[in-house]
């Protein structure tokens, strides 16, 4: 009779501890949610890199959210903290109210240990190194001019940051929201676990799908705001760029960054340390680790840690609604504005620069440029525009890094 | 109204600010990059002049030292037959002249190639002995 009761009660703890009993229906949803972007990552290659572990992370915290619970500490009474540990030895006391409480800690889940690299803003530059060590900036200082469609792209950013105060998001949340227009990953997660990290998982989970989408977003924005003749043109061959105009450049835009906007530093340096390192051509094998394992291990990190952010309480509001579309808007005033701009150099050059180029203003790397060169070779199978895109490709990345650096400067966080 | 009048002047603000901001930045870098990109540029322009000279100016002391070349390839052309080119040759005895001065009188008798090891033998040899 004994076995059978203990048997009972051992069941009756299996099943209360499970989450059958403990999880909401939003928690549910959200597992619907993250197949479907597991779907998506693997059978379509939407950002698989970044999208499936997001995707798992979302689905193992919505099946166990203990994995993403902070650490605590509960304040038992002698009987108590002998009853749940066995012992009151190697505990620190409070006393209340002539009571003495002994502080027992319980320690956080994995996930949670984890989040603090993105809590903490530690992930995101990390990532910008891995960037930097594989980014060639030469088709950038071959043209500098490139810079301004880098520039023109990212105002997008502050039209969507107007669009989301008016949907009744606070400054900070807003300045959260229209960083997504700069197609830029880790710059978005990193602004948004500065200025609103309640925001994080909706956020993350828009710019990656608006970056995987840049091959359908793009075309017809790029196509409705040119004309045939403007899309043909052939762009004059760069020149070449020597060795020491490559190792000058991240020391230079470092400096300059750093002492103008110094809250895009940690993203803008850790972006030129990686480039100083593939470009100085003297440490092989530090490159190849940030090329590599370092970007690598990171992502998992980050892209588990940010997808066990959307929680179903978290997730399932209308704010999610609002920030899917304001995050789409973003990115169509980015595209736009960098079309214009090249539109603008189309005609002060006298018709030497196409204009599809600057579509490729909006970061997303390398995947606008790609853009840029499939639209234009549409046009004209024999042009080729893939290294004049790189320019304002990579001057995007530079650009959102410093709209990052100004929104943090500006809004209080 | 006050609201409706707050979000105006933040929207403002910020619009004004992020234009103004990330315009200047990245229009500074562009000059910046122009002005050390011709910098560099003319630098190396120059060197190169210099470099070309330098060769004219060899290729004439060439032609007068004709005399002890010929020496120097005859000697050349005994390891010649051993396969081993006589650039390599030169390159290993001013190797060695180097090392032991000029005062002490060595003779070269022999070079061989080992060429036991395949490119990709030597690739790893190389990464794996290259120092921090």
């Amino acid at each position: 009779m004994e076995i059978i009761d203990g048997f009972l009660k051992a069941v009756n703890g299996v099943l209360e501890s499970s989450g059958i009993l403990h999880l909401q229906w939003q928690n549910y949803v959200m597992i619907g949610v993250s197949i479907i972007l597991m779907y998506l990552a693997i059978r379509k290659q939407y950002e698989p890199l970044l999208l499936l572990p997001i995707a798992f992370g979302m689905l193992l915290v919505n099946l166990c959210p203990e994995i993403m619970a902070a650490q605590e500490t509960h304040l038992m009474t002698a009987e108590e903290c002998i009853a749940a540990k066995g012992s009151i030895e190697g505990y620190s006391t409070t006393i209340i109210d002539g009571i003495t409480y002994y502080d027992v800690p319980t320690y956080g889940g994995l996930l949670y240990y984890l989040y603090q690299g993105v809590k903490l803003g530690i992930y995101p530059p990390l990532i910008f190194l891995g960037i930097g060590a594989m980014t060639d900036f030469g088709p950038l200082i071959a043209n500098p001019k490139s810079f301004i469609l880098g520039a023109a792209a990212q105002l997008g950013i502050f039209i969507t940051f107007v669009g989301a105060i008016f949907l009744g998001f606070t400054n900070a949340q807003a300045g959260a929201i229209s960083i997504i227009g700069g197609a830029d990953g880790p710059t978005a997660i990193f602004v948004t676990s500065k200025l609103a990290p309640e925001l994080l998982g909706s956020i993350a989970i828009a710019a990656y799908s608006y970056m995987a989408l840049v091959p359908i977003i793009q075309p017809p924005i790029m196509k409705a705001l040119t004309t045939k003749k403007e899309r043909s043109v052939v762009m004059s061959q760069l020149r070449p760029v020597s060795k020491l105009e490559k190792i000058m450049f991240p020391v230079i835009v470092t400096i300059i960054i750093a002492l103008l906007l110094p809250d895009a530093a940690p993203l803008v340096g850790m972006l030129m340390l990686g480039n100083l390192f593939k470009e100085s051509g003297v440490v092989d094998r530090i490159c190849k680790t940030a090329q590599n394992e370092l970007m690598n291990i990171i992502t998992i990190f980050l892209g588990v840690t940010v997808g066990a952010t959307a929680t179903g309480t978290n997730f399932l509001k209308p704010e999610t609604l609002k920030i899917i579309l304001l995050g789409l808007i973003a990115f169509c005033f980015g595209t736009a504005f960098g079309v214009l701009f090249g539109k603008l150099m189309y005609k002060l050059t006298g018709g030497k620069v196409n204009p599809l180029i600057g579509s490729a203003g909006v970061s997303a790397v390398p995947m606008a440029a790609r853009v840029s060169q499939k639209v234009g070779q549409s046009e004209n199978p024999s042009n080729y525009l893939l290294m004049h895109a790189m320019g304002p490709n990579v001057a995007g990345v530079i650009g959102s890094a410093v709209a990052a650096g100004v929104l943090l400067s500006v809004i209080p966080h | 109204m006050d609201d409706f009048m707050s979000k105006v002047t933040t929207s403002a603000t910020m619009l004004l600010t992020g234009f103004t901001v990330v315009f200047s930045v990245l229009i500074l870098l562009i000059l910046i990059i122009y002005i050390y990109g011709t910098i560099v540029t003319k630098a190396q322009q120059k060197g190169n002049k210099s470099k070309k000279g330098k060769l004219k100016e060899n290729q004439i002391k060439e032609q007068d030292t004709s005399e002890k070349s010929v020496i120097q390839t005859d000697a050349a052309n005994v390891y010649q037959s051993n396969e081993v080119p006589g650039e390599i040759v030169a390159v290993i005895a001013a190797a060695v002249d180097s090392m032991y001065g000029s005062d002490t009188k060595i003779k070269i008798k022999n070079i061989k190639k080992s060429g036991t090891r395949s490119a990709w033998a030597n690739a790893g040899i190389l990464d794996n002995t290259r120092p921090f």
